[in-house]
């Protein structure tokens, strides 16, 4: 009786088996050796794939925040740079009217000052980016700011409507010569202040929301990303430039030109402490965005990490085993061949 | 003793060695059939001098019953593994492309987009486009999923008609077993034909045998129902033309009693493997992604106060109402869709997605006028928050968790993975076992050809031996004769 025994197909089966999971597992390691990757993520992780999937999902969330606070830091440093141009505006109408104030009111010079100040006012106001009104709030489609200059301008009637209902003529009437200083300054502080700071503004004046653009600057932080035109600054600047183009263009006498002068040089100047106000504001947002931005991109290196420790593989180790797989199914060939050599068959002659 | 004796003991011994020799030959030319079993011609001797062949037919109970075990795990296994690699293309595409969760992650990448520019149309448009894609891909993956169910249930009448014809093939040769040892025959051949059914028949069910007087062999599955007992049980099993959301496979019947189903990442038997997938991965996979799709419709809907919460960007046959929360709704994920108010491909209008009002002026939340305030984003920040925010889920779905949307799409990639990557594992070390218990079984039933080789250079000096002395013989009959004459 035979106690040990081998069964001629058991030998040739068990080779071709080992060969042909080799020949498997050789393809899966050439794959990875390629990509860099396990072969089969889910075979490879298994549960834990939700957390390579998510992974994934962040770190493309991630690139595409900071992608878009690209677009809004532009936008922010674009204000700035209209801000700053509207300052150097409101410097220039400054010394104008001090000028006008020690000097002679009465020159033309004062109001053209006046009108170059609006001009430039309106036009920094409205410029944009993107297609965008930078200084509109959310109504961004829409041109903040009327120009006061333009012929049939609502700011315009409105402020001589008011003169007319005060005195019961107009400022080019010679009766604006009999006017008094005292009774200018009573007149812009009462009524001509209403139409800046009272709902008169959002229908004369601007077009733009009280409501700013709020954008979402990393995964779990919002910031408000822009700057109204509807801000006091603008407003007592717009002011301030108002009454010096209407009323240095009327019949008013020198009392009452320095009254106005002396009243658009207080507004200019608050109008250039509450700019400079809101220009370190947007300062502020610009570096909050940034900063979200540079966390973010620390987060991303981080992340990357992650995913590569998670479903990546060592490319030496795959190369070797790569080498050392193809190396074992040599041998195996080899190794067959032989066995099928070692056949009795062959001796029996 | 004479001469005569030398030669009729020379003559059986021919007989018997011719007898070995053709045994040997048979052995040989079975040697790569698997489920032959090596036959060994034994001498015995009846009367002194008279030698007769007996054939023994090398057999082993204990491995072979072992084999069948494991190949029926295998199977069953292997079954189960291969179903979900499927799924896991069909569903979830090559590395998720084409998974909600992927999907998902585009629409908040779209979302986020969109709200640092609302003023852009064409991003809103793209935003509706990545909508579109995770409709899509719910829409589809429930399609291949109810597709997949349809099919393996196919395969299973398929494989139920398989087993009834192979009790049939295990009548036949449980039969020809029977009248062979009652009438003394040689029954090797039936034996090895019986065998190989048991073998086939393992691969759909566990099963068990016993041995009865004249070899006669009763079936009974792994728990314990009767397959084949004089007569064959009859397994039954009534296909569904097709599957939906929800339908509930049938059963299938062995001798009247259902078949019974175990876990989810291992099965025995390729009916078992079968039933898993069409009743327990395939299902909470389905709910899986029907709670998904209940929870985009939820994180995008549109609230007011004093009113009630009504479809945003998703929309589902309940519109304008939103589901309910925390329960499962069957089939949605099928039925999800773009709402037409804001797909432009519907004529919509996309703008009504950022500024609200898609329900009516009521739901509006710009404060600027209609057709103002550009650059209104909080709504769309305010659903991309809805999309991170924890909502619960019906815990019929698997996923028990209380998680945000996004991170249940995200879990159910990693559930099914998780059951898949099990079920592999298994199906490898089984099928090694398969693979092992089969050597074992080849290895002690199994023919050697190099044994048989060696086996028949004895014959041949045997049978040398016998002609020499037959030839020996007839000369010293012949010098008797001579002698004689």
């Amino acid at each position: 009786m035979k106690t040990t025994s081998v069964s001629s197909s058991a030998m040739s089966n068990a080779m071709r088996y080992s060969q042909s999971r080799m020949q498997v597992e050789l393809i899966k390691r050439q794959k990875e050796m390629e990509t860099l990757r396990v072969a089969d993520l889910g075979l490879a992780l298994g549960a834990r794939t939700s957390q390579s999937v998510t992974f994934a999902r962040d770190l493309e969330r991630l690139n595409t925040i900071v992608d878009s606070n690209k677009l809004i830091s532009s936008r922010l440093s674009t204000t700035q740079d209209a801000l700053g141009k509207l300052g150097d505006a409101a410097q220039k109408l400054l010394t104008a009217v001090s000028t006008a104030i020690s000097g002679d009111p009465g020159s033309n010079v004062t109001r053209d000052a006046g009108k170059a100040a609006l001009q430039s006012m309106t036009s920094i106001l409205n410029s944009s980016i993107n297609g965008e009104y930078l200084f509109a709030g959310t109504n961004t489609d829409v041109k903040p700011i009327n120009d006061f200059t333009a012929a049939g301008s609502p700011a315009k009637a409105a402020l001589d409507a008011a003169f007319v209902a005060r005195f019961g003529f107009a400022s080019t009437d010679p009766a604006a010569a009999n006017l008094t200083g005292a009774q200018l300054d009573n007149f812009i502080s009462t009524d001509v202040m209403p139409q800046f700071f009272g709902p008169a503004w959002k229908t004369n004046w601007s077009n733009a929301t009280d409501q700013q653009i709020v954008s979402r600057i990393s995964l779990n932080e919002t910031t408000e990303s822009s700057v109204s035109a509807n801000t006091d600054g603008v407003k007592k600047f717009a002011m301030a430039a108002a009454i010096v183009t209407t009323l240095f263009s009327g019949n008013l006498n020198a009392d009452a030109k320095k009254a106005v002068a002396q009243k658009a040089l207080t507004l200019t100047g608050e109008a250039l402490g509450s700019i400079a106000q809101t220009q370190s504001q947007a300062g502020i947002i610009e570096q909050r965005v940034t900063d979200a931005s540079d966390r973010m991109k620390a987060q991303i290196n981080l992340f990357e990490k992650h995913v590569i420790d998670l479903e990546g593989v060592d490319e030496y180790e795959a190369a070797n085993r790569v080498n050392d797989l193809m190396s074992h199914i040599q041998q195996s060939f080899a190794l067959t061949a032989r066995l099928q050599q070692l056949s009795l068959i062959n001796f029996l002659k | 003793m004479s001469l005569s004796s030398a030669l009729s003991i020379a003559q059986s011994s021919l007989k018997a060695t011719s007898r070995q020799t053709s045994i040997v030959s048979r052995n040989v030319a079975d040697a790569s059939n698997p489920d032959y079993s090596r036959r060994i011609a034994v001498l015995s001797y009846t009367d002194p001098g008279v030698s007769a062949v007996k054939i023994h037919r090398a057999a082993n109970d204990l491995l072979f019953r072992q084999n069948l075990g494991a190949l029926s795990s295998w199977s069953g296994q292997a079954t189960l593994a291969q179903g979900m690699d499927r799924l896991e293309l069909q569903v979830n595409g090559v590395d998720n492309t084409s998974s909600a969760s992927t999907a998902i992650g585009a629409l908040q990448k779209a979302l986020q987009l969109y709200a640092t520019t609302p003023s852009n149309q064409n991003l809103g448009t793209s935003l509706i486009e990545s909508a579109r894609q995770v409709v899509r891909s719910l829409n589809d993956g429930t399609k291949a999923i109810q597709d997949f169910r349809t099919k393996t249930d196919g395969e299973i009448a398929t494989a139920v008609n398989d087993m009834n014809d192979l009790l049939k093939q295990f009548e036949v040769a449980n039969q020809a077993v029977i009248n062979g040892t009652r009438s003394g025959e040689d029954v090797s051949d039936a034996l090895d034909q019986r065998n190989a059914v048991l073998k086939k028949l393992s691969e759909f069910v566990p099963i068990s045998t016993y041995t009865r007087g004249d070899n006669d062999m009763v079936i009974t599955t792994g728990d314990g129902t009767t397959l084949f007992e004089t007569i064959p049980r009859s397994v039954t099993f009534t296909p569904s033309p097709g599957y939906a959301p929800g339908a509930v496979g049938g059963q299938i019947y062995i001798d009247k009693v259902p078949l019974k189903v175990a876990g989810t990442a291992e099965a025995s038997g390729k009916l078992a493997g079968m039933l898993q997938l069409r009743d327990n991965v395939t299902v909470t996979m389905q709910r899986q992604l029907d709670e998904v799709a209940r929870g985009l419709i939820t994180a995008f809907a549109e609230t007011a106060p004093g009113q009630p919460d009504a479809v945003g960007l998703f929309s589902w046959p309940g519109a304008p109402g939103i589901p309910p929360a925390g329960t499962l709704i069957d089939g949605l994920a099928g039925t999800i869709k773009i709402n037409a108010a804001v797909d432009p491909a519907a004529g919509g209008n996309p703008v009504l997605l950022r500024d609200g009002g898609i329900n009516g002026a009521v739901y509006r939340t710009n404060p600027a006028a209609a057709g103002g305030g550009a650059s209104y984003a909080d709504k769309l920040i305010a659903y991309g928050e809805k999309l991170t925010k924890p909502i619960p889920f019906d815990p019929g779905a698997g996923i028990t968790a209380n998680s945000s949307v996004v991170s249940y799409a995200a879990n159910s990639i990693g559930w099914f993975e998780g059951v898949r990557q099990q079920a592999s594992n298994l199906a490898d070390s089984k099928e090694a076992l398969a693979q092992r218990t089969g050597e074992a079984l080849s290895n002690a039933t199994g023919v050697n050809v190099d044994n048989e080789m060696s086996l028949m250079l004895d014959l041949e000096h045997t049978y040398q031996a016998s002609a020499r002395i037959l030839t020996t013989v007839n000369q010293m009959l012949d010098a008797l004769l001579a002698a004689v004459k």
